[in-house]
């Protein structure tokens, strides 16, 4: 993972981790929404932190008519509202700002590249380049073609060229493939870095630390002890502002195909050989392939569920139906709302079902895996005691209290041998006595490190759009006029409850 | 505890040393709360005098919630054996140095690692405490006695010290500018290494870092000055005349500035946050070290041998 700069002696033993080499970074939308509420502030709370290179700029880029002086103004606007930097008097914000430069044009203009190149090569930290597209996936291709162009892609002797792409990686397997074969054209494999945020999550991580560190859960972690998997991803929140790529995604490709085969994949994975990027996306993608397909033999999608989401009310506000929200067709029938029951061919596996759920306007924003294994083979209590034995329960916590729970049985304090289950939590908020980082900060950090462990690998992307992709396309041969509704502020429609229902189990109560 | 003195835990009740750990299970106040979902992580026994001791607990007050328990053992006379517990800390009086190691042995956490944080006292308690511990934390205004006699237990314990740990933001400053080619290049015919402190051993442990890391350290000339800002250091120049690195505190004491000069030409100038330099914040990065910190140690030798 993270190696000290080898020929730095004084790397040796150094408290801080490492950083970066000299680097200059480039945000294509720079004034957008994601750099303005993400990228700014992690790159100031990476410099708080003293994890930004002595040599490092930012460039940013778009087609407003900023110069330097006026970015560096919305950088420190940014700061104040989304990272609540209130100082007028920073001297660290002072500082990043002065290292801020814009450049202005059209990404289809040849001229604009060169503008770029003679800004990057006056910089100090033009060594190592790192471009992210904080843009529409839709102007990809003209801005990866202009810097192939403009041959700004090109490693220099000394130093690197990276690229990140943030989700959606494509829309289906077809334009997943045109988008890698697109970047492989210009950049190497190990210099594309695709951020899913989720990845950049402390529990995320901590979950490989979890399963491999500790000798006593990985012999459990099989179809002998566990029952089946919960894996939920839920928000309160409707679409908000993203009605026109909403639209077009769905539940299914914005949180399915991404973030929750990423978690999935992180429970059902074999041991790899070494903490290695290439170890660790390798056995992701083996547990990946292993996924049943979704779609049966007759083209049904028997084991998958979609509802959109009606009128409601959440977090004491009545809220409208989906299909009221700005922005949306009002006959729109795009999912907000899928449940899956997913199997793995494997011997670790087998027989033991994934249950994936996510959802806009359900009643609490959690994202959170639920491992629940069988009750013991024998009820020895159930003579004696009034209330029935719970199956002992692994909850890892995702967002926004991360932390790991277990759940156990236990006599209640009396005379009788009454049993109850206790919860036992562990929270990071509370467990180390630090903050914890961003996950935009870990994970811009990682790919100026050009370490990629974080990042999805572009046949991991392919591999989760093929499992994903027949399902769109049997929903777009269905061509309903209805989608089934859930109430805005509930668990999702009943046919949910029915996927798991049918097999003696129900979803977790959030 | 003596009157006219401040009281180590002063939310805490006294109780036998029989009755500790039913304080503890009580939450050290009897009222029975305790913080939830607590992971504990380590236990700490800080060492010293009465009156240095006040701000150990307070700053292992802050990390109490953070999972560590803390013991805390008073040097010096004491009028009468005792105890007094609050929350998840301990206040030993009154001990024989014979029977330290006991009480340390009784109270720490099973299975977690046991740092001493040694802040002064008789060395013969050090060598009670150091055999029960998992690493040795020296923090003395003048240390230099005690590094002594600590030395011979670094094969057994891990060894480190708060003037070093006081480092850790300067070092990697320092550091930083070594990840560049031409900084390295150049440092190669370093031989100035100026340093304004007000911590002098703080300063030589820096001065013997740079002498034992970098090549032809042994070539390099050190000059110290005092500080005027009251921090432990203040300002870094290594280098001469048109090539040098210099970092300077800011007189607010937040940031350090920092700049490279090579060939006449300055570049690479940034300001950069100090870092929280209270004491819980210090000793909560020692809790993160757990095993033996060579380049500290070289930079011990170094001064040891030096001196």
């Amino acid at each position: 993972m993270r190696q000290p700069t080898s020929d730095n002696p004084l790397q040796d033993n150094l408290r801080i981790e490492p950083t970066p080499g000299p680097t200059t970074m480039v945000i294509f939308g720079s004034s957008g929404d994601l750099s303005r509420r993400k990228l700014l502030p992690a790159l100031y709370h990476l410099s708080r932190g003293q994890r930004l290179p002595a040599r490092f700029a930012v460039i940013g880029v778009g087609r407003s008519e900023l110069n330097d002086e006026r970015f560096r103004a919305s950088f420190h606007e940014s700061l104040r509202e989304f990272a609540g930097v209130r100082d007028e008097r920073d001297q660290v914000a002072d500082s990043l700002a002065s290292r801020l430069y814009y450049v202005s044009g059209d990404p289809g203009d040849p001229a604009f590249y060169e503008r770029l190149r003679r800004r990057i090569a006056d910089l100090d930290g033009s060594e190592g380049v790192l471009y992210y597209l904080a843009i529409p996936p839709g102007a990809y291709g003209s801005v990866v073609e202009g810097l192939g162009a403009a041959d700004l892609v090109t490693t220099p002797a000394r130093g690197w060229r990276r690229v990140i792409v943030e989700k959606p990686f494509g829309t289906d397997l077809e334009s997943a493939r045109n988008l890698n074969r697109l970047l492989h054209r210009h950049f190497a494999e190990d210099s594309v870095f695709r951020i899913d945020h989720y990845l950049g999550k402390e529990t995320v991580q901590n979950l490989m630390v979890f399963r491999f560190a500790n000798g006593m859960f990985e012999p459990i972690w099989n179809r002998r002890y566990i029952d089946h998997v919960q894996i939920t991803a839920a928000e309160t929140v409707g679409v908000e502002q993203r009605a026109a790529y909403y639209e077009t995604a769905g539940a299914l490709s914005d949180m399915v195909q991404n973030h929750l085969m990423q978690l999935l994949t992180l429970v059902a994975m074999e041991p790899p050989i070494a903490f290695s990027a290439e170890s660790v996306r390798d056995r992701k993608l083996d547990a990946l392939l292993s996924i049943q397909p979704l779609v049966d033999e007759r083209g049904g999608t028997p084991t998958v569920v979609r509802a959109q989401y009606g009128d409601g009310w959440v977090n004491g506000s009545g809220v409208v139906a989906y299909r009221r929200e700005p922005g949306v067709d009002p006959a729109s029938v795009t999912e907000t709302y899928v449940a899956m029951r997913l199997h793995l061919d494997s011997w670790r596996w087998a027989g033991v079902p994934f249950y994936v759920r996510t959802g806009k306007r359900l009643p609490k924003r959690t994202t959170e895996i639920a491992i629940q294994f069988h009750r013991p083979p024998l009820q020895i209590f159930r003579n004696v005691s009034a209330t029935s034995v719970a199956p002992n329960l692994l909850v890892i916590n995702v967002q926004p209290d991360e932390g790991i729970s277990v759940r156990f049985e236990a006599k209640l304090p009396g005379t009788r041998m009454q049993l109850a289950p206790v919860m036992m939590n562990f929270r990071y908020a509370s467990a180390f006595g630090t903050g914890v980082p961003e996950a935009y900060e870990t994970l811009l950090l990682d790919a100026m490190l050009g370490d990629p462990t974080l990042f999805a690998r572009h046949d991991f992307v392919e591999a989760s759009w093929a499992l994903i992709s027949p399902i769109h396309e049997r929903w777009l041969r269905e061509k309903p006029a209805e989608i089934p509704q859930y109430e805005a502020g509930e668990w999702g429609p009943a046919k949910a409850d029915a996927l798991m229902a049918h097999e003696g189990r129900r979803w977790r109560t959030l | 505890m003596s009157e006219g003195r401040q009281t180590l835990l002063p939310d805490g009740v006294d109780v036998p040393f029989s009755s500790i750990a039913a304080a503890l299970a009580s939450g050290g106040d009897g009222t029975h709360r305790r913080a939830d979902g607590r992971a504990l992580m380590a236990t700490v026994v800080a060492v010293g005098p009465h009156e240095r001791l006040c701000d150990a607990a307070e700053a292992l007050r802050h990390l109490g919630d953070g999972g560590v328990r803390a013991v805390l053992i008073p040097t010096g006379s004491q009028p009468m054996p005792g105890a007094r517990v609050a929350s998840n800390a301990i206040a030993l009086r009154g001990l024989e140095p014979r029977f330290v190691d006991n009480a340390v042995a009784a109270l720490r956490l099973s299975s977690l690692p046991t740092l001493v944080w040694w802040r002064g006292g008789p060395p013969e308690t050090l060598d009670a405490v150091a055999a029960l511990a998992d690493r040795l934390l020296i923090d003395e205004d003048d240390p230099r006695g005690i590094w002594a006699r600590a030395l011979p237990l670094l094969d057994g314990t891990p060894i480190g010290d708060l003037h070093w740990t006081r480092l850790t933001r300067w070092r990697s400053l320092v550091a930083n500018f070594f990840d560049m080619p031409e900084i390295r290049a150049a440092a190669a015919g370093f031989t100035q290494l100026r340093i304004t402190a007000a911590d002098s051993i703080a300063a030589a442990l820096l001065a013997g870092w740079l002498k034992t890391s970098v090549e032809a350290g042994e070539k390099i000339e050190v000059s110290l000055a005092d500080g005027t800002l009251g921090l432990p250091i203040e300002e870094i120049t290594f280098g001469d005349g048109e090539q040098a690195l210099e970092l300077r505190a800011t007189p607010s004491c937040t940031c350090v500035h920092t700049s490279a000069t090579i060939r006449g030409h300055r570049s690479m100038s940034q300001y950069v946050p100090l870092g929280d330099q209270s004491l819980a914040a210090l000793i909560q990065e020692e809790l993160r070290i757990r095993s033996r910190d060579a380049a500290f140690e070289r930079a011990l030798h170094a001064l040891v041998a030096g001196s």
